[in-house]
Order: structure tokens, then sequence, then C-alpha cells
């Protein structure tokens, strides 16, 4: 009864790989195998470094925000005040709209003549406005918020569970050891909420190097990550192969991450 | 009473500010989408955009209905997220029953290494089933679009599905084997009536995971497009008011589903649905 499940998802999902691999690794013209002309192409091009470039510091910089505003967050809801089931209610919002609708969104808040411009000049902080979409960290900076919004109330929730499963008598004994807030937190919260981190760091790491629709709908082809990168050479160049090269290098890249997380991060500490 | 020492002082001082900042910044998108559907020209097509409603009118609603454009989107998204999930529980829920009798040291491996195939960038899997499809010649069929959704899905639904079945206890099913009963009759008289409820969640997360899912339609539809492919191309076209009516439309199953099921998002399930 197993079979049926374990043959669809692998064969669903390696067969395409597999076919992906040879496929980057066949000559365009006459399905050569196996050659690196693609690989070489995409290497050599400018995009695809600053894809590159992209998808790490969107990854880099989106994860640890996330991560800081899902501590902070998930530390004030902790702990019981007026507006909290509010506040819970409110975190489902983002939930339930589609990561697709959620970039639309944001292209109202930072278009030229959108609601974020029209902000800062009441305010008299801008007098032009400023062109978000026109490339550069500007650019990928919009694309960190609109991620931060549809992900952070999910680190949120992750963390909070854990938050929650340590004892709070461990606090009590700290504090009464005269234990700052600042200690408490140092040596209690994080060493036991680690685990927690751990995993929704590794799964967020692995959707943000996936990053697909958001940069797609809010910044296009002027600020390519892997993802829209190779969907652009399949789609508008018609270039299979380069499109197959570059998943490929995105896959190893998400490999690398993964096995370099679980080995430094997890035998470090794992003894502590 | 203890000194409260300045950390402590200014996490309960910062505390109440930081909600709110973080409450707003969760709903103003929403607001403003929902904004734009419901706003004449007047208010959008300007250097200054007011932050209220100055004009409201339904003619974007109006006209989307009457137009007929959404119908066939409409029918093609339904078409596909119902196939999928019917597929997907009818592939999955036999494979995660016997997952979840499996000893739990055997239990993890298997589901993280179905889990593990998320690793793989939809772009890349994409990319060779749209090379297949031309060969067969299924671009922009229902089933081919049902079978490409299926594999985001599987690993979805065999967790959700995995976690409820590990709820009913072994103990259940051999008492009622020694009543008399059968295999079939363990599965329909003891484990169908009390998975019921979860199988119902799998079901319609997995529904929802389809429904919204962009990538995969975007590379397998040429002409018939899905709702998110249909709201996508209007944003392109600089239709702004179609792509917010659109999206409201695309979001309202999603969200009334969301908030009626809230009880059973737990952060387990969520895993799986990270990215809608």
């Amino acid at each position: 009864m197993l079979a049926p499940l374990v043959l669809c998802t692998l064969s669903l999902t390696l067969v395409p790989i597999g076919q992906t691999i040879v496929l980057s690794l066949s000559r365009r013209t006459t399905g050569e195998l196996p050659v690196l002309d693609n690989y070489r192409a995409i290497v050599g091009a400018d995009q695809f470094g600053e894809a590159l470039f992209n998808t790490i510091f969107l990854t880099l910089v989106g994860l640890s925000l996330e991560l800081l505003v899902g501590l902070v967050i998930a530390h004030i809801m902790s702990r019981e005040f007026r507006g909290r089931r509010l506040l819970q209610a409110v975190l489902l919002v983002p939930m339930g709209v589609p990561t697709l609708v959620s970039a639309i969104n944001m292209t109202y808040i930072f278009g030229s003549v959108g609601y974020l411009n029209e902000l800062l000049y009441r305010l008299g902080l801008i007098r032009v406005p400023i062109d978000w979409a026109g490339g550069g960290v500007v650019t990928l900076l919009t694309i960190v918020v609109a991620d931060m919004w549809k992900v952070t109330p999910l680190v949120i929730l992750v963390l909070l569970a854990g938050l929650e499963s340590i004892p709070r008598n461990l606090y009590e004994a700290c504090a009464v050891d005269g234990a700052s807030s600042w200690q408490r937190f140092r040596r209690i919260t994080l060493p036991l909420l680690k685990p927690s981190i751990t995993m929704i760091m590794v799964l967020r790491a692995i959707d943000a190097f996936r990053i697909f629709d958001l940069p797609l709908v809010l910044a296009g082809r002027n600020t390519p990550v892997l993802a829209t990168y190779a969907f652009y050479e399949y789609n508008a160049y018609n270039n299979a192969h380069a499109s197959a090269a570059a998943s490929t290098i995105l896959m190893g890249v998400i490999a690398v991450f993964v096995l370099c997380y679980l080995l430094v991060v997890e035998r470090r500490d794992g003894g502590s | 009473m203890r000194r409260r020492d300045t950390g402590e002082v200014l996490g309960t001082v910062a505390a109440f500010p930081a909600a709110f900042a973080f409450m707003l910044f969760m709903l103003v998108p929403v607001l403003i989408m929902v904004k734009v559907s419901l706003s004449g020209p007047e208010d959008i097509f300007t250097q200054h955009p007011p932050f209220l409603i100055h004009h409201a009118t339904l003619d974007h609603w109006r006209e989307i209905i009457a137009a007929g454009g959404i119908r066939a989107p409409f029918q093609r998204s339904l078409v596909v997220a119902t196939g999928t999930t019917v597929l997907a529980l009818l592939v999955a829920a036999p494979g995660a029953y016997v997952i979840s009798r499996m000893p739990r040291k055997w239990r993890y491996p298997v589901l993280v290494s179905l889990f593990l195939t998320r690793m793989f960038p939809e772009v890349g899997i994409a990319l060779a089933v749209a090379v297949n499809f031309i060969r067969w010649n299924m671009l922009d069929t229902d089933l081919g679009l049902i079978l490409a959704h299926l594999i985001g899905a599987l690993p979805f639904i065999a967790w959700i599905l995995v976690g409820t079945f590990e709820t009913i206890p072994v103990e259940l099913e051999e008492a009622a084997k020694t009543d008399g009963c059968g295999r079939v009759a363990v599965l329909r008289r003891v484990i169908l009536p009390l998975s019921l409820s979860g199988v119902a969640v799998a079901c319609i997360f997995t529904w929802l995971w389809s429904w919204n899912e962009f990538t995969y339609a975007l590379y397998l539809s040429l002409s018939r497009n899905t709702l998110p492919l249909e709201t996508y191309y209007y944003l392109g076209r600089g239709s702004l008011f179609n792509a917010a009516t659109y999206s409201t439309i695309l979001t309202l199953p999603v969200f009334l589903v969301t908030f009626t099921l809230q009880k059973y998002l737990r952060s387990g399930y969520l895993t799986g649905a990270v990215k809608g």
C-alpha cells in the first residue's frame, strides 16, 4: 500500500530532476553528452552572477530579519496582554493570501506612485518619488519585505510553540538566582529554542533559495534571482538547456547550504 | 519583589508598540488590495493617491463579472484543484496509513525523505515536465497540470495524513479485530470515522495549495490560464483594477477557509504549506 505514494512521489520528482540535469549537460545543437557548454555560457553571462548574488542576498537578509522579528513577536505573544487574541487572528491574514496576490499587493505599496512613496511624501521625508523597482539593493529590499509579510507569521507560530514548551519554573529559578532578563534569554530561551529555530530556518532557507513568484512580479528581469533567471532563459530566450543548467546550479546551492548547516551548526552545538 | 532590570522594563514598554506596528504591517497590504478594487480611477491614477476611498465604486467587480472573462480560468482552477485533491488523496492515504503504523524509528526517515523532495527547485522540475509535455502534446490540458500539482501536493498531504492516522491508537484496531472485524471492516468502521476530520482538513489544504499554485501553471499553460495566471497577466498588462479585483476573488476562498479552520493550523501541518 506504500508503493503508490513512494513511487509517485519519486517518479514525479526525481525523474524530471534527472532529465533536467541531463538536459543541462547536453549540447544545445547536437544533443551530445556530456558537455559543460551550457554552464560555461551562463556563468559568463552578466545576469547570472547578479542572479546568484541576489538569491544569496535575499536569503541571508530575509532570514535574518524574519528570525529577528519572529523572535521579538513570539516573545511578546508568549505573555498575556490585551489584544493577544487579536494579534493571533491577524497572524493568519498572510496565510490566507496567495503568494502571488501578496506580490501584487506589494506593487501597490512600492509602485512609483504607490502608497509608501505617498506616505513618505506626506511626512515630508522625500520630494521626488523613489523608484523601488529600479533595481539594486532597494528592489531586493522590497522583495525581502514582501517575503517577510508572507512568511513571518509562520516563523512566529513555530517559535511560539517552541517558547511555550519551555517550563516556566526554569525562568523563575534563574530570576531568583539574580540573572538579568538578557542572561535568561541567552542562557535559557535560546538554547532550548534551538530545535525550533533550526527547523524553521532550514525550511525557510530552502524556500528562500527557490523564491520565484515574488521577484517575478516585483522586479521582473531587472533584478533576477536564480529561479526567475532559469524561467526567463526558458520562456523568453527559448533556451531550455541554459535554464536546466541554472536550475541545476540552484539545486546545488540548496544542497550545499543544507549540508553545511546541518554539519556545522548542529555539530558545534550538538553537545551543549 | 525582585528588582526589574532595564531589559525587562524595555520589554514591557516596547511590547505594545511593537505588536501594534507588526499588526499594521500584516493588515495594510490586504486593505490596500480591497481598496484598489473598490476605488474609482480618480483615486488611483494620480500623483498622490489618497489613503482612504474618495470615489467608491463597484464598477470593476461589475465589469469583470459581466465580461465573463473570469469564467474559463475559474473553471480551470476549480477542475485542477479538485482533481489534484482527489488523486492525491487516493494515492497518499494508503501509504500514509502504512507509514503511521511503522515503528517510530522508521516512520520519520520515510516522512523526511518524502519531504526532502521539496528541496528541489520547482523551476527545475517544471522545466523537464514542460519539455515532456510539449512532446506528448499535453500542455494546457487539465490532466497534465493535475499530474504536475501532485508533485507538490503528495508530500504535503501525506505529511498531514500521517499525523492524523498516528493519533488513532493501534489498540482500537486490535480490539475491533478481537471482536471479529476483518481488515476491511477495521478500516471502514474504526479508521475512517476517526480520521474523517483530519482527512477533510488535509483535502482542503491540498485543494487550496493547488488553487494558489503559480509556477507549474506558468510553465505548463499556453492559452488556458488558471486564476493566478490570469491575475498575473492582468498585472503585466497594467490593468491595476482588474489585477486587484482578480486578486480579491482569488483570495476570498483561501481567506474564508483559513479562518474557519484556524484551530487545525498547527505548526506541524503548516510547515508543509509555507508557500501558498
